[in-house]
């Protein structure tokens, strides 16, 4: 798996913080959160391209422990059985390692997942661009740490940026955890194990469209506001670190 | 999806945008509901529930089960949706299934609520009989029978009604000599309990053409979206869920816009469900 970015070392060491973003916690803060981050500051990101030489792009990340290894492959050929179509496609399939998550086997929801992704990316991408044509992306989820779709969108567009694809414009996931009274950013299994709720967007930061949005448990419109703005932000602000990434490879290959 | 020209495409599109849908409907209006419960005898609670030409069942079972680790005192809810090959050809073999999943975890997102239970349609600690050895599992399999378009709000109604008509047999524990024994019950089939299902909220999909929103769409206005929005909202006007469709991004002002018209929408529908529920209970009931 060594990186084809050259100079990069081919180890993934996690990096300092790369990511750092701190707002005054809130009001009723008696609660603290496992990993001692304040409510409105995510885990530290690390990501790089070219995680694997074979496929036409591909990227890793790493936030906290969740680690997910995305690679694209295509445009190619569609599937004989497939019909025609003057739009490209897009195939989505994410999976877990066995030991992914504390529990031995894979969940069974990785088809839902998977939806979950194609929905998030096709919004993203100029299918117009390959006609005929698959773009398959397939995810990796090596370590299950919370916040696992999220990340694997991230890294997702990351790839599909990396191989080349025409994109409108890259997109960012995070989602929001609502624990009793407080809303926490980018959660940890732990928290969302016991969660009242949860919000995801996947959004395009520079277009300020939103592509994906999930939310499950009770929300009022004020509270759907705030997490809302807080995703948001947040998702602008990895974007930003999403694109310094890829400016970086580029760099780095021309050396 | 169905296939239009672009004459049809647009006939449709300049009906909405004047508030006249071609079926003589407004933007915000819904097709009439019918409503039938008790549909299947072998189940604890079914409905029937017909939205034009869209016609869904679903049929409730309870079973006793073990809860979970991780929540003793809950029991579990599962969901799942068949797409039957006589509502559309292209269901035949695999092809309902991609769809199936995608209606299934809407459901789950709109109607379960968060993990620890928090917003769901059926309080999971009501189906508690002894904590960390016997809960109730309740089993809702959904039917397609015919999809003539908004079968996910279609669904969400069929689940409401179909637990309203949803009886639990009164279970009594037995004291067992050892606390770490498999816990003894009586199932009583003479009572049933019900459930309150005043807290299930009702499903709204909001279809975006052009600059408006409509619900409700029939297959022909499904095939123009460019994204929908499905919305569950309470009684209490509290968003339970929200899935989107369609892979065109929206402006985050937008979707608040959508969740505001969603809230308004719904008071009306979950007044008049509410209403077709009991008259189809009553109907049920003087059933000889």
């Amino acid at each position: 798996m060594a990186g084809k970015t050259g100079s990069t070392p081919a180890t993934y060491s996690p990096s300092p913080a790369t990511r750092k973003k701190k707002r005054t916690p809130i009001g009723d803060a008696d609660w603290v959160r496992p990993d001692n981050r304040s409510f409105y500051q995510c885990r530290p990101a690390y990501l790089r391209t070219g995680a694997v030489s074979t496929a036409a792009g591909s990227a890793y990340a790493e936030f906290g422990n969740t680690k997910v290894i995305v690679s694209v492959f295509g445009p190619r050929e569609s599937k004989k059985a497939m019909m025609y179509s003057d739009t490209g496609r897009l195939n989505c399939n994410i999976s877990y390692t066995t030991f992914a998550t504390p529990d031995h086997g894979q969940g069974s929801d990785n088809k839902e997942l998977s939806s979950m992704l194609h929905k998030a990316l096709e919004g993203a991408i100029i299918l117009e661009s390959f006609p005929k044509t698959t773009v398959d992306v397939f995810a990796l989820v090596l370590e299950s740490g919370g916040s696992d779709l999220p990340v694997v969108i991230s890294c997702a567009s990351l790839a599909l940026a990396d191989a080349g694809i025409l994109l409108h414009d890259l997109v960012a996931s995070v989602s929001v955890s609502c624990l009793g009274k407080n809303l926490v950013i980018d959660p940890i299994s732990e928290e969302e194990s016991y969660q009242d709720g949860s919000l995801m967007i996947t959004c395009m930061p520079s277009r300020n469209e939103v592509t994906q949005l999930s939310i499950t448990g009770e929300w009022s419109t004020p509270k759907t506001n705030e997490a809302m703005e807080l995703c948001l932000g947040a998702c602008s602000k990895l974007c930003e670190v999403m694109r310094s990434c890829l400016k970086d490879a580029v760099t780095d290959s021309k050396e | 999806m169905v296939g239009l020209s672009i004459g049809e495409k647009n006939f449709i599109k300049g009906g909405i945008a004047q508030d006249m849908r071609n079926d003589g409907r407004k933007r915000l209006t819904y097709r009439p509901i019918y409503v039938e419960t008790g549909v299947i005898p072998q189940a604890n609670g079914s409905a029937r529930i017909k939205l034009g030409p869209t016609d869904v069942i679903a049929g409730v079972k309870a079973e006793l089960g073990k809860p979970s680790q991780a929540h003793p005192d809950q029991g579990k809810i599962y969901i799942h949706v068949d797409c039957s090959p006589t509502a559309e050809p292209s269901f035949e073999g695999r092809g309902g299934e991609e769809l199936s999943a995608e209606l299934t975890a809407a459901l789950e997102g709109c109607l379960l609520g968060g993990k620890s239970g928090a917003g769901a349609g059926i309080d999971p600690s009501s189906l508690s009989i002894k904590e960390g050895k016997v809960c109730w599992d309740l089993y809702i399999d959904c039917l397609v029978i015919s999809s003539g378009g908004n079968l996910l709000d279609a669904l969400g109604a069929a689940i409401k009604a179909a637990l309203s008509n949803t009886g639990i047999p009164r279970v009594q524990v037995r004291e067992a000599a050892s606390s770490d024994e498999q816990a003894d019950v009586d199932v009583s089939d003479e009572e049933f309990l019900q459930f309150d299902t005043s807290g299930i909220p009702v499903i709204v999909t909001l279809i975006k053409v052009g600059r408006h929103y409509i619900v409700d769409a029939t297959s022909e206005e499904e095939s123009l979206m460019n994204s929908a929005v499905s919305i569950s909202v309470n009684r209490q006007g509290l968003v339970c869920g929200l899935t989107k469709r369609g892979g065109i991004g929206l402006d985050p002002s937008v979707i608040l816009d959508m969740i505001s018209v969603a809230k308004h929408v719904s008071e009306q529908l979950i007044n008049k469900l509410d209403s077709e529920i009991e008259a189809a209970e009553k109907a049920h009931e003087d059933e000889p």
